[in-house]
């Protein structure tokens, strides 16, 4: 008996052998990885131009020009549902980025650059469906001195002046790939936007809003939470401007900003973000200084909307 | 007269023949108790360093003007985005706000094929290879400055770059033959940030200087007296042995020997960059600087490791600048000691004496590949070890915008290479002329001498067919790598410089069983 139970045991196992082996290549492509892609929504306005997303449309003067630092930490940019809708994997649950930016002005002319730099990616492999998540691993040690999608842009001011109750303009920036798929830093393609803007002040209310186009090749529709394709902008927001002493003001107030991909317009998934900002200026000199502080949490989560995220920037601007 | 006598002694070295060569066989058996650095320091170095020099002197004596010229080249009669925005009363050049500057460079040599009887023996896998192979570097920087506050500037500095080395980086000491080149490099352009940094200068006073607007420098007015404090990341080449006579490597000399001497293995990742801090003092005529710099997670790659109170390159350098009969000139001194998790040769032969399981192809930890498994590996060696540093450098102008240099280095050749090249002891010496002379002073020319040696340790682990960084052809017939380079670059359209450039390498990764190696190259090279 104990024979014929050994047998059995035998034969089961080399049978069990024999189907993997026969589907194992059936079972190995069935297995899909998930390539990547630039997970970052934080699409910053210019250097200079005021709020982190929208921008103020302040561009006047002879030569001038601005720098900004901006740095920020977002908590689950990309969490993916699985099939049943029940399961997630914090395929990135944590990033931090630095940038630095610098900006030439002239008149109502805008043109800048901007050099991205990972400091963090981290988060959680696993299998979702057929597709085989890989977290990123991306911290300073590692990757002392990567750049991932550094972007050239140009705004110019179409109406209004500065200060004036309305300001329209429209801007358009090319995205240059550069990084690593698998570090969910870059589409690895080229991608455009085209932005109409609107800014104005009234008294001590500002605000400003923004509709465009982000022009991205990357269709990665058929991974959960992968881009799929070219997208719609939209953004807003509004503050009041508090007068200090010397120079110094305090502007506060909410951006809302976030895209949807033309492919499934509406039935697509959007993220949207509300971010709310205080802007500590000084204004008014040959050369002005801005430190900003935004504190923001997701409205509608999907693929780089962040779960909640921390913003801190610093600008130097001003014209002859 | 000391540093002439210098010079001299090492010109009569540099003669030394390929007999003096040590012959190292597989166990290391026959070397000698000198130490190879020392031995060829004491012959090699004089012959041909001798002859480079006279030839300078003679280039100098027949290119000089009966004036004396003003000694470095100056900067602000190039044409320049700035230059162009002050031209036009937009922008403050002599105190600037910010600046910005800009280069492009494209360097393509090519290598005829050599003698060599053996490549890469017994699985050992850096040796150059001895087919013809042609070679390319392309690099685009935008230099960024801006001025914070009262005595600080911020820069940033975006490189772009993209690469084919010959025989992926291997088979070279000091020799290699492009200083662009990073052992991290491809064919894909990979666009980085070089450098970004603080420099806070206090004013300690004594005489204005002018500062002229530069990349990495804005132009502005210092007390000849100052601190300077540099955080973040930089190439510390930026300040520490600085290149001869201020003059652009990217206008200069083509080699990677003369960017810095060859034995200086300072911290730095893959590319040749590092973060940390740096303090000078300038006092005059005098500066004193130090610095404290990341190295490398593991040696030659490009993760840094940031725990700067265990693993660390540290540097000290003294510098004086002075005249010589109206002509100026400078000499620095500089040391290093760097602590790293690096193995020593020693201890790698023991490892593998001990054990023959302990070889070059079955160390799991990092290493380089090597296949050969009758070869020790350092991989099995690495640790918290300490190497060591000393050298020198001098340079002079002779007469009208041209001048002659050298620069020698001792290090303790106990530890493998971190950063920079395999040398454990290099010099150089070369002479650098302005085409003044002859109506193109915008013209560069140069003909050096850079010569490399590898201590007796280090040849016997390569010679037992041992890898490191950069050599390891599997077996050695030890002697000094030497380079002969000669260059010029001719200035035209007013923002590019075409350069021709001729390198011949002898004993080619401290091998006199290959080579020699001709290199020709060519390089266009533009900066806005």
């Amino acid at each position: 008996m104990a024979s014929f139970e050994s047998h059995r045991s035998c034969a089961c196992t080399l049978l069990a052998g024999f189907v993997l082996l026969v589907f194992w290549p059936w079972l190995a492509e069935a297995q899909q990885q998930a390539a990547g892609f630039a997970v970052e929504r934080l699409y910053q306005s210019a250097p200079g131009a005021g709020w982190f997303v929208m921008d103020d449309l302040d561009i006047s003067g002879r030569l001038g020009g601005a720098i900004s630092l901006t740095s920020g930490y977002a908590r689950n940019p990309l969490v993916i549902k699985g099939p049943d809708g029940e399961q997630k994997l914090a395929v990135v649950s944590e990033e931090a980025f630095v940038d630095f930016g610098a900006a030439i002005t002239h008149d109502r002319l805008r043109a800048y650059i901007n050099f991205p730099t990972p400091l963090l990616l981290s988060g959680t492999s696993g299998t979702l469906g057929q597709y085989q998540f890989t977290a990123p691993s991306v911290s300073l040690g590692n990757n002392p001195d990567t750049v991932s999608d550094p972007r050239i842009g140009f705004d110019i001011r179409l109406l209004g002046e500065p200060a004036g109750l309305f300001r329209l303009g429209a801007g358009a920036q090319l995205i240059f790939p550069n990084g690593n798929r698998t570090d969910y830093v870059t589409d690895g393609k080229y991608r455009g936007m085209f932005r109409f803007l609107a800014a104005g002040d009234a008294g001590a209310f500002t605000y400003a809003g923004q509709l465009g186009v982000h022009v991205r090749s990357l269709n990665d529709a058929q991974v959960p939470g992968g881009p799929n394709g070219s997208e719609f902008l939209y953004g807003i927001s509004g503050g009041r401007r508090f007068a200090g002493s010397n120079g110094w003001g305090v502007v506060a107030g909410p951006e809302i900003f976030g895209e949807t991909a033309f492919r499934a317009f509406f039935s697509g998934k959007t993220g949207t973000e509300a971010l709310l900002t205080g802007r500590f200026e000084h204004t008014g000199t040959g050369r002005n200084l801005r430190i900003k502080l935004g504190v923001g949490h997701a409205l509608v989560q999907d693929f780089g909307a962040a779960q909640w995220r921390i913003v801190f920037g610093v600008e130097m601007f001003g014209h002859k | 007269m000391r540093f002439w006598s210098f010079l001299l002694a090492v010109v009569r070295w540099v003669d030394c023949p390929e007999r003096c060569a040590t012959v190292f066989n597989v166990y290391g058996r026959g070397i000698h108790d000198l130490g190879l650095g020392q031995a060829n320091l004491a012959r090699v170095l004089i012959a041909r360093t001798t002859m480079l020099v006279l030839v300078g002197f003679l280039l100098a004596s027949s290119l000089a003007s009966a004036q004396n010229g003003s000694p470095a080249p100056r900067p602000e009669d190039e044409f320049s985005f700035m230059q162009q925005l002050a031209d036009k009363g937009l922008h403050d050049i002599e105190n600037e706000s910010w600046n910005a500057y800009g280069q492009f460079t494209y360097i393509s040599s090519w290598k005829p094929s050599f003698s060599a009887p053996y490549t890469n023996l017994n699985g050992s896998i850096n040796s150059l290879l001895p087919a013809a192979e042609r070679s390319f570097t392309g690099t685009a920087t935008l230099y960024l400055g801006v001025r914070l506050w009262k005595g600080a500037e911020g820069y940033l500095v975006p490189e772009l770059i993209s690469e084919q080395p010959l025989s992926q980086l291997r088979g070279l000491g000091g020799a290699i033959q492009n200083f662009e080149l990073q052992k991290t490099g491809a064919e894909t352009p990979q666009l980085y940030h070089s450098r970004i940094f603080v420099k806070q200068t206090l004013g300690l006073g004594g005489k204005s200087l002018v500062e002229e607007s530069g990349p990495l420098q804005l132009g502005t007015h210092y007390d000849s007296r100052r601190l300077v404090f540099v955080a973040g990341n930089f190439s510390i080449l930026d300040f520490f042995d600085t290149n001869a006579f201020d003059v652009d490597p990217r206008d200069g000399f083509l080699g990677l020997g003369f960017m810095t001497s060859a034995a200086y293995d300072f911290a730095s990742d893959a590319r040749g960059y590092s973060y940390g801090g740096v303090a000078q003092l300038f006092w005059d005529d005098w500066a004193v600087r130090v610095g404290r710099i990341t190295p490398p997670k593991n040696p030659n790659q490009l993760p840094v490791d940031f725990r700067l109170f265990k693993y660390y390159g540290d540097q000290m350098e003294a510098e004086h600048k002075h005249t010589i009969r109206g002509q100026e000139g400078m000499v620095r001194v500089l040391a290093f000691r760097n602590r790293e998790n690096m193995g020593r040769f020693r201890d790698a032969i023991a490892a593998f004496e001990a054990n023959p399981h302990e070889n070059a192809t079955t160390c799991t930890g990092f290493n380089y590949g090597s296949q050969n498994a009758d070869a020790p590996d350092l991989c099995w060696a690495r640790k918290s070890n300490v190497k060591k540093g000393f050298g020198a450098f001098a340079e002079q102008y002779i007469g009208h915008d041209i001048g002659v240099f050298g620069r020698a280095m001792y290090a303790d050749g106990q530890t493998e290479v971190y950063a920079y090249t395999s040398d454990d002891r290099s010099a150089s010496v070369g002479v650098l002329a302005k085409g003044s002379a002859w109506s193109r002073p915008k013209d560069v020319a140069g003909v050096g001498g850079n010569f490399g040696w590898i201590s007796n340790i280090h040849a016997k682990y390569l010679g037992m067919g041992g890898v490191d960084g950069f050599v390891g052809d599997g077996a050695i017939t030890a002697a000094a790598e030497k380079s002969f380079d000669l260059f010029y670059s001719a200035h035209f359209r007013g923002v590019y410089w075409l350069t021709g450039d001729y390198q011949h390498v002898t004993n080619p990764g401290f091998n006199a069983a290959r080579g020699p190696v001709n290199i020709f190259t060519v390089r266009i090279h533009g900066q806005f």
